[in-house]
């Protein structure tokens, strides 16, 4: 059962970072509320205040510029899905959504809630890794900005400070010659990932790989880039042996958990299959970009 | 061709179809009464314990709780639904001195409202003493595992024996024989509405009960045995339900805990079980180990069958006994074999109590035994279709000592079939086809409840308007049993279907009825109605041949509401006139007839059988093992088809269940504590993973049944699972033994494969 909790609905980001200040760790933000009613409901989340900041109409938007894209935390799912920008120049990221849980749910949750649930099984943030992702973290004492790869230091535990919202995601441009693509393996269709996988892929002269991003969802406590296995292909002509040899390293890199959809041996031996078919995929990707 | 019928056949929505989809429809759920308490349970966090102490005195102090019950305020009878069995009434509800799984109830509280009751359940202080505990029925039939049950050896709760033939001497007389072993797993019903009740207890002594249930008439029987009182001042009523597959016809504990608590206050509780206690405190499918061994002529006949089953129980009978004996009668379907023996061991375990689901321990025998018929097919060089062809049961043929099959569509089933793969031509590769024949009965005929009443039983009123009033003790789960009766009904009087009205599953104004589980009630409460019609409908034709002035060797009948002389159509009269004149001739006595069946001389298992075959297509990734379902095809004949669009309903519904069965549904447990207690934990294909599905529908006529009518609900849940089985290995060549065939299994199945070859 759901707890009793006073609720508060800023509609500024400036309204919203006072209130963050004054209730600090008893207050739980709240932003679609996807992942966090379903905790609630167990009881495992019990915050006396909660502040919903989806109404936060200056976080809502998605902006194309010469600098790569904008989005702003409290877009729905469904928007980025749905965006022709997005479509047109990151279609990894709505192809993304549309496997992501229900039409349901990608109409209310947002990618800000998303991200900062902090679920190394979540869909985004292993493609927000691959696309080199920025995003931007706001206090109110300022602001600040890190790598996507660097967002989530532990299961359910990101790199938030008390005070401090997620504000922004922004995507860089993506460089010629570059494709991107993402799966996850799951055994039912719109469930969470039993394993995720992204790679984004640049290629160089005579098809080398000139650079290589690769992402795992629901292999470690949080989303790792196998930066071993990315080495084994940067600046390599891609080979079936070599791509082989990048799946085996990327399944040695990760540290996935058993549990009772998957053995983590399972968990090792899908990286393994599914490293190499994305890096073929985002390789074709790349060839049609 | 015309339909001799007007309104069977008809592609008919749910005449209650408005009602739910507008979400007026109202459930137990949403019953609210004046002065109506909320109830909660506690239950045991142990899988086997020794009850020391309850101490309630903290929680009834709590503000708003208005009472506390234990084990010590019920009678200490005990509930079962083998009621002429008394040993196999094992089933106390609440508690007294032991608990013998993860959710057996100690407790109950009654207080203003549900989060007060919640609070209550934390002030209860329960002294355990925990026991040695014992999960696996292999481990409890030993000689030194704990005790489930005082005094029953080896946890043997029951055992079935059936056998026919000379088979020992059939298996020397084999030119091949099989020896297999399978594992079926665990499955949860999963409704929609989890088991509820309101229930209130007047000051007059009587009970009133507004609940999900499958059966009214159980319900109130059981309450009578627990509670010492005569059924008749029960009154019980189902009204929308939620979905029933097997878990809503024995008393539960929403049920039993809300009248207690009642009883003690006066006052109506209500009882709305958690998700959580829905997944593991009711009951489930049962768990079984298939030991099979089949022989076999060069040619494909098959001379003789042995089957072994054990299986999991769970903590209490519950219906186990029946899945027991249904899985070892199915486990011969639907093949003549000459000979066949079936020896089967429920075993009490210290888990959630496994019991009846959709199907009765028919998907489990047909899983196992497709899967072994298609690897004796392989054996032998014979096409799967061919081998099934040769063995299928036909018309009027008798299980020896067990069972008279009169319609039976079986071989036309396989010929639809045969000619639906080999229009699909030549698949994608890592593709297969598979395919698994079953059949499934009409009702049972075992009467271990111990009922004296006729098995079905209807009234029809009709009334000054011409309208008709079925009164049937049939219980509409979702199912659409109601629509179905209310057609039988129109057509059997000659009116329109709107011109019927339903009232059933209320003990208080039906007349009794087993209620919706062993696909009965089309048949079985579908004649009773009928035979109800008729007697109208012969009452209101003396009036209407006295009105007419016919000559006597002229047949009357009624259609579209217009009584006519059947060779001459035209020559007729109002059949809404007619009532109303017949009503006041009748001294204004509503025209009433009752109608009723229960099976004779139609063997020991059903009066009636279904058939079918169904073809699944899968595709799988040879890589991860992950596979998809991307067609099922049924060919399926359930005699006349009443509602074509309740059969639909009830293909798709099959599907997703026992697709879901085959794929990935199960119920993992860590010491008698089940791991996936909540819909996102606990797998279920959802629209996404459904495949195409389509029915062939076979024309059959059933005589038995109403209209030529039989099941159409259960079997359809029967063949799913083997047939993915088979459609896999057609795929990929790696057979899966053990339910549910899950990527994972599949893909250490290639791995095997694959180093097996190597090795070579």
């Amino acid at each position: 059962m759901i707890n009793d909790f006073e609720y508060f609905a800023p509609k500024t980001l400036k309204e919203a970072l006072a209130l963050l200040d004054k209730y600090q760790d008893d207050c739980k933000v709240i932003c679609g509320g996807q992942s966090l009613l379903v905790l609630m409901r167990q009881g495992l989340v019990a915050p006396p205040y909660m502040i919903d900041i989806k109404g936060i109409a200056e976080l809502s938007y998605i902006k194309d510029d010469k600098d790569g894209l904008k989005i702003g935390a409290t877009t729905t799912h469904r928007a980025i899905e749905k965006s022709p920008v997005v479509k047109k120049k990151y279609p990894v990221l709505a192809k993304m959504e549309t496997r992501l849980a229900s039409i349901q749910t990608r109409n209310w949750g947002t990618i800000g809630g998303n991200v900062c649930h902090g679920d190394p099984a979540g869909d985004p943030l292993p493609v927000l890794i691959a696309l080199g992702a920025t995003l931007t973290m706001t206090g109110s004492k300022g602001k600040r900005s890190m790598p996507a790869e660097n967002f989530c230091l532990d299961y359910f535990e990101t790199a938030l400070e008390p005070g401090e919202l997620l504000t922004e995601i922004a995507l860089p441009v993506v460089p010629p010659n570059t494709g991107t693509a993402y799966t996850k393996f799951n055994v039912i269709e719109s469930d969470l990932a039993t394993v995720g996988v992204a790679v984004s892929v640049t290629l160089g002269a005579g098809d080398s790989c000139q650079d290589i991003r690769i992402a795992l969802g629901a292999s470690a406590p949080t989303p790792i880039r196998p930066k071993k296995a990315e080495a084994i292909l940067k600046g390599k002509k891609i080979t079936d042996a070599l791509l082989a040899q990048a799946g085996e390293t990327a399944s040695t890199e990760a540290d996935p958990i058993s549990d009772i959809y998957a053995s983590e041996e399972y968990r090792r031996e899908l990286i393994k299959v599914l490293v190499p078919r994305l890096t073929r995929e985002a390789m074709a990707n790349a060839k049609k970009a | 061709m015309t339909s001799k019928f007007s309104v069977i056949g008809q592609r008919v929505h749910n005449i209650d179809g408005t009602e739910k989809v507008t979400g007026s429809a109202k459930y137990t759920f949403d019953v609210v009464l004046p002065n109506m308490l909320y109830g909660k349970i506690l239950r045991s966090p142990h899988p086997h314990a020794k009850i020391l102490k309850i101490d309630t005195r903290q929680a009834k102090k709590l503000i708003g709780v208005k009472a506390v019950v234990t084990g010590k305020d019920t009678l200490g009878r005990k509930q079962g639904i083998w009621r002429r069995f008394p040993e196999l009434c094992d089933e106390e509800i609440l508690c007294r001195a032991k608990t013998r799984y993860i959710g057996d109830p100690v407790a109950a509280v009654a207080a203003i409202d549900e989060d007060t009751a919640e609070e209550a359940l934390d002030l209860i202080e329960v002294e355990y003493e925990p026991l040695p505990a014992v999960f696996d029925p292999l481990e409890a039939i030993k000689e030194d595992a704990p005790q489930v049950h005082d005094g029953v050896e080896l946890n043997i709760n029951i055992n079935r024996h059936i056998e026919w033939g000379d088979v020992d001497e059939a298996f020397r007389k084999c030119d091949h024989i099989r020896e297999d072993q399978f594992k079926c797993s665990s499955q949860a019903h999963v409704c929609m509405e989890t088991h509820d009740a309101v229930a209130s207890f007047g000051h007059n002594g009587k009970l009133t009960v507004w609940t999900s249930t499958q059966s009214s008439y159980y319900i109130q029987r059981l309450y009578a045995d627990m509670l010492d009182m005569r059924e008749s001042d029960i009154r019980v009523m189902n009204r929308h339900t939620g979905g029933g597959f097997g878990s809503k016809f024995e008393l539960d504990s929403a049920q039993f805990c809300a009248a207690i608590l009642s009883q003690k206050l006066c006052q109506p509780v209500k009882i709305v079980l958690t998700r959580e206690e829905e997944f593991t405190a009711t009951k489930r499918r049962t768990p079984m180990y298939y030991f099979l061994k089949l022989g076999a002529k060069k040619d494909g006949t098959l001379l003789a069958k042995e089957a072994r089953v054990i299986t999991e129980g769970g903590a209490y009978t519950a219906m186990g006994a029946t899945a027991l004996y249904l899985t070892g009668f199915f486990s011969s379907f639907p093949y003549k074999f000459p000979n066949y023996r079936y020896d089967g061991y429920r075993v009490y375990t210290n888990t959630e109590p496994s019991s009846a689901m959709r199907g009765f321990g028919a998907p489990q025998s047909t899983f196992c035994g497709e899967s072994q018929l298609d690897m004796m097919a392989e054996d032998l060089g014979i096409d799967p279709i061919e081998l099934r062809r040769k063995n299928g049961m036909t018309p009027d043929y008798e299980v020896p000592g067990q069972a008279f099959i009169q319609s039976c569509g079986l071989h036309q089933c396989l010929d639809k079939i045969e000619e639906t793969i080999e229009k699909r031509g030549k698949l994608p590769p890592n593709h297969g086809i598979g395919v698994a024949s079953y059949g499934f009965m009409s009702g049972g005929i075992f009467n271990w409840f111990n009922t004296p009443y006729a098995f079905s039983a209807a009234v029809v009123r009709i009334n000054i308007d011409g309208k008709a009033d079925v009164f049937t003790g049939a219980c509409d789960i979702g199912q659409g049993s109601n629509t179905t009766l209310a057609m039988i009904c129109a057509e059997e009087l000659g009116i329109k279907l709107e011109d019927v009205r339903v009232f059933s599953g209320d003990t208080g104004i039906c007349p009794p009825d087993l209620g919706a589980w062993g696909s009965r009630q089309t048949l079985m409460s579908g004649n009773a109605v009928k035979r109800a019609a008729a007697e109208c409908k012969s009452q209101i034709m003396e009036f209407a041949a006295a009105k007419m002035g016919v000559n006597i060797v002229y047949d009357l009948d009624i259609k579209d509401g217009w009584i006519h002389i059947v060779n001459r159509p035209e020559r007729g009269v109002s059949y809404y006139d007619i009532v109303k004149g017949a009503i006041r001739g009748k001294d204004g006595v509503a025209i009433m007839g009752r109608g009723h069946y229960t099976p004779h001389r139609k063997g020991m298992i059903s009066p009636a059988y279904s058939f079918g075959v169904q073809a699944a297509e899968v595709a799988v990734d040879v890589e991860t093992g992950r596979y998809k379902l991307v067609n099922v095809t049924t060919a399926h004949e359930s005699g006349t088809v009443i509602n074509p669009v309740g059969i639909e309903g009830q293909l798709e519904g099959a599907i997703m269940m026992a697709g879901g069965y085959g794929y990935c549904e199960d119920q993992p447990m860590d010491e008698g504590k089940i791991l996936n207690p909540s819909i996102a934990d606990y797998k279920l294909i959802r629209s996404l993973d459904m495949p195409e599905t389509e029915i062939l529908e076979i024309d059959t006529y059933e005589p038995e049944g109403p209209f030529g009518a039989k099941e159409a609900g259960e079997g359809l849940t029967n063949p799913t699972a083997g047939a993915i089985g088979n459609a896999v290995y057609k795929a990929v060549g790696v057979r899966i033994n053990d339910l549910p065939i899950t990527p994972e299994k599949v893909f250490k199945a290639l791995k095997e494969k694959e180093k097996k070859k190597k090795a070579k």
